[in-house]
């Protein structure tokens, strides 16, 4: 019953899932919707990839992020209000909860006017910090447009990024160069592993509050890679919360406008390719892994599939396999770099943990194996796959084995063990020494009878 | 003095002229690096003179408690000028770190920055190879902004201090673990075992031989077997049979097997040895044993 | 056949009273022992009485004894010379030479004491007598004798059964 239910919702959902690996329903809140004509291009790009969009103004009365206890949308683009806040229905709490029930987040912010406190407060749940004044713009005076910003030098022109690290992937690389208008930086907190940076300011950039004159040396926050243009926010739910910058980036107007930096020539900006990128990740149409199937049994042919019982020491072959959500299909997912899936096998803490090698692909999936030995150690053991990387969907995988000890006669035989030879002679000879004791007692005539019997 | 001057903004004209730019660019003079070692007076320990166009040749040593200090003039062309931007930026090329200290600048372009190694992130004080020290000068408007390596800065520690090393967890791959199995036990070399095993046969022959020496014998054999011959023979059978059974069991046969033949040839063996025993009572009570 | 000297050693021991082997320095053997005999002397004297005033058929209970002791030293002078692996071998196999000596031992237990008991009635006293004796104070041999070997074969049992 429970399993057709599932079938039928999963056959709902293909039907409903265009595109998005986790819904369709997008809600884009707007001040003031007049407005959203400067966003043309960036709603008509959605659409065309199967989001249903509804775009709201924060005062809204109809406005409500759930309908009985559950999600009314699936995703949240939220552009920055001029207001103090962002109406009773978009509270940092309301938000938070959007995101604990798996709800992704989209959040732009602008230079052009101070960011509202709402919003502040909301990033700093997530050790998301904003200059002190809510109303900084980052200044590069090397990477600026000269067309748009020759004076003010507030038009970031950026390449896009590489990848974060050597291992991780990039999911918003590629030519061209990006036009980011006063852009509101943010800084990350140092102690999170769920935060990771999109893209960083060059080294020169820095920020300052434009109302204000020369900044103070000890008014200046942060400076250069510490500041973030764009940076993410990564649930343990895997619900992401992006927050980009710089909303005008967005706009028709930047889509298709052309830049030119002191040093290089005018170029055509890439901002709606990045768009498509950006949102994409934040969606969840990129960036999303999903496991198909775990299999772990004995190395020796014909074993038994997922047994709940091992033996120590027993050669064990660990699979898995992986898709990755690309777009509108799932692929075979592909390690980026130099990373590496790895399978612990734990009893409270790692045993062992070993690289999952690629061995095999399907249509969609690649097929990842490690072959081990069970440890010279009996008790309660899990296969533990825990993939967490920045940008990817967390997979935790986690099988429960009971690892066993050698029964009685799977030992081998005393005589195999050269070691107990002695031993077993030992015995044997008592046992012999025995019968002939039983047959001397038995039938031994005194010898003093028969001295006698001489005599 | 008056010559080093000549010579810097020749330089910094000959560098702006480059990009052919009517707009001016902005630069520096007057400027000194120095690093003064703790309580020493104000002219003691390093100092050098710095120029816009070429980096100093050798590395600036910072050890431990010593004070960095960079004073410049800012120029926007040739003029002496307070810019938007004044930044000391440190940089390291191999891990990509980047860090600004914004110099204190004064109307007339006079800027001075200070530093020690307490004002540095932790990641900087474990780099092995010398940072690169630039100056970034900029400001609004259309003259070029400056940024160039004006010297190395090898951030030096005493070797006997632990490097403070940062522990932020990133999601990323893990050190690989192998267990470490325990070393399964080996048997002696089997030349001692075979000398122990032979020496193990030879305790029966001794026996046998102490047995001959103490004038054991089987004289009453056929004299028990004369008056209960059935009896002995099946007692001592089974008694053998029931060893064989025992190295049957020991070689290949499992317990069910052996736990039912046990109980037949145990219950045979006691029949027949009560009789048997009943024969050797007899015997003795005769005075024959 | 039989050995000039033990021959010789039964007949002597025949009229001596009623001795047990443990004891022999107490009984009043054919040589008497001086106050202040030497050790090497002592034991002379010992090893004299013990293998004077016991039955041969006690002897030969003695020296499967001894092979048991011997056959027990050797392997445990192995585990100690060349480790313990396998020790459910070591166990069994020693334990096998430990049982079966205290076995016999209990078996000599029961059967040295009216082993001497039963001289007698080799030399023409009223066997019926004897035995109703050995009835009233004890196990006849034979019954001993027949725990013996049931006690053994239980003990080959586990020692085959724990050796593997």
């Amino acid at each position: 019953m429970r399993w057709c239910l599932a079938l039928l919702v999963c056959c709902l959902l293909a039907a409903v899932n265009a595109l998005s690996s986790s819904g369709s329903r997008l809600l884009a809140v707007l001040e003031d919707t007049d407005q959203k004509d400067l966003y043309s291009t960036l709603w008509a790009d959605l659409e065309a990839r199967g989001y249903d969009v509804s775009i709201e103004s924060p005062k809204s009365d109809q406005l409500a992020l759930f309908k009985h206890g559950e999600r009314a949308y699936d995703h949240l683009l939220i552009l920055p209000p001029k207001s103090k806040g962002l109406g009773p229905s978009l509270t940092p709490k309301h938000i938070v909860d959007f995101m604990n029930k798996d709800g992704n987040i989209l959040l732009a912010l602008s230079g052009k006017a101070s960011t509202s406190s709402a919003v502040s407060s909301l990033l700093l749940e997530l050790d998301i910090h904003l200059a002190n004044d809510r109303s900084a713009v980052v200044i590069d005076h090397f990477n600026y447009d000269t067309l748009s910003a020759a004076e003010k030098h507030d038009v970031l022109v950026l390449q896009r990024p590489g990848p974060l690290r050597t291992d991780v992937k990039a999911f918003f690389d590629g030519e061209g160069v990006l036009a980011l208008p006063r852009v509101a930086p943010q800084t990350l907190g140092g102690e999170s592993t769920l935060l990771a940076p999109i893209l960083s300011a060059p080294a020169t950039a820095y920020s300052y509050n434009p109302k204000e004159g020369v900044p103070a040396p000890e008014d200046i926050l942060a400076t250069g890679s510490q500041l973030n243009i764009v940076s993410s926010m990564q649930a343990r739910n895997s619900a992401r919360f992006t927050v980009l910058g710089s909303v005008e980036a967005l706009e028709d107007k930047w889509f298709s406008a052309s830049v030119k930096t002191p040093s290089g020539t005018e170029t055509p900006t890439v901002n709606r390719e990045f768009a498509k990128q950006l949102t994409a990740w934040a969606f969840k149409e990129t960036g999303v892994l999903k496991v198909d199937k775990v299999e772990h049994r004995l190395a020796t042919e014909g074993s038994e599939l997922n047994p709940s019982i091992y033996r120590i020491k027993n050669e064990t072959v660990y699979k898995i396999e992986v898709s990755e959500y690309v777009y509108d299909k799932w692929v075979p997912f592909e390690l980026p770099g130099d990373d590496e899936l790895q399978l612990e096998f734990t009893m409270l803490s790692p045993f062992h943990r070993l690289p999952l090698k690629p061995i095999g692909r399907t249509e969609t999936s690649t097929i990842f194996s490690a072959q081990f030995v069970t440890p010279d150690q009996h008790g309660i053991f899990s296969f533990r796959v825990n993939y967490k990387r920045p940008f990817f969907t967390a997979i935790e995988e986690k099988h429960e084995v009971t690892v066993r000890h050698f029964a009685h006669d799977e030992y081998p035989r005393s005589w195999v063990i050269t070691g107990g030879w002695v031993w077993i002679a030992g015995l044997w000879a008592v046992i012999g020494g025995f019968l002939a004791f039983v047959v001397v007692w038995l039938y031994s005539a005194p010898v003093a009878d028969k001295l006698k019997k001489t005599q | 003095m008056h010559l080093w001057q000549a010579t810097a903004s020749f330089c910094l004209l000959a560098a702006t002229a480059v990009p052919g730019v009517a707009a001016s660019a902005w630069g520096f003079t007057d400027a000194t690096v120095a690093v003064q070692p703790k309580g020493a007076g104000i002219n003691g320990g390093f100092k050098d003179q710095l120029t816009p166009s070429k980096p100093l040749a050798s590395p600036v040593s910072l050890v431990g408690a010593d004070t960095l200090r960079v004073i410049l003039t800012a120029q926007e062309g040739s003029s002496a000028k307070r810019p938007h931007q004044a930044f000391l930026l440190l940089k390291d090329g191999q891990t990509g770190l980047d860090i600004s200290y914004p110099f204190s600048v004064k109307d007339n372009g006079k800027s001075r920055v200070e530093l020690t190694q307490k004002d540095l992130p932790i990641q900087f004080l474990s780099l092995s190879n010398p940072v690169d020290a630039r100056v970034v000068l900029g400001g609004f408007g259309d003259s070029t902004a400056y940024d160039s390596s004006v010297f190395q800065l090898s951030i030096d520690r005493n070797p006997e201090e632990a490097v403070p090393t940062v522990e932020t967890e990133r999601y990323g791959k893990k050190p690989e673990i192998n267990h470490i199995f325990k070393d399964s036990a080996s048997s002696p070399p089997i030349v001692i075992t075979l000398a122990f095993v032979a020496m193990v046969g030879a305790t029966i022959p001794v026996l046998a031989g102490l047995w001959h020496l103490l004038g054991a014998n089987v004289s009453h054999l056929p004299t028990a077997f004369q008056s209960a011959p059935l009896s002995h023979a099946t007692f001592l059978g089974s008694l053998i049979a029931f060893e064989g059974l025992l190295f049957l069991y020991y070689t290949s046969w499992s317990l069910f097997a052996f736990l039912p033949a046990a109980g037949v040839i145990g219950t045979i063996a006691f029949v027949s040895g009560s009789r048997a025993l009943g024969e050797v009572q007899g015997r003795r009570l005769a005075g024959r044993r | 056949m039989a050995p000039k000297r033990h021959a010789a050693s039964t007949t002597s021991a025949a009229p001596s009273a009623i001795t047990t082997p443990a004891a022999p320095k107490l009984s009043s053997g054919p040589a008497t022992l001086k106050a202040n005999a030497s050790a090497a002397e002592i034991a002379q004297h010992v090893w004299h009485q013990y293998s004077s005033t016991t039955p041969q058929r006690t002897l030969l209970l003695d020296a499967f004894m001894a092979f048991l002791v011997l056959v027990g030293g050797l392997q445990f002078l192995y585990c100690v010379l060349a480790g313990n692996y396998p020790f459910n071998a070591f166990l069994s196999g020693f334990g096998a030479a430990v049982g079966q000596f205290v076995l016999t031992a209990s078996l000599r237990m029961q059967t040295s004491d009216s082993g001497v008991g039963s001289k007698p009635s080799s030399k023409g006293k009223n066997a019926r007598f004897a035995d109703e004796v050995e009835e009233g104070t004890g196990t006849s041999h034979e019954r001993a004798f027949a725990d013996y070997i049931f006690g053994s074969l239980i003990l080959h049992f586990f020692c085959i059964n724990f050796i593997n």
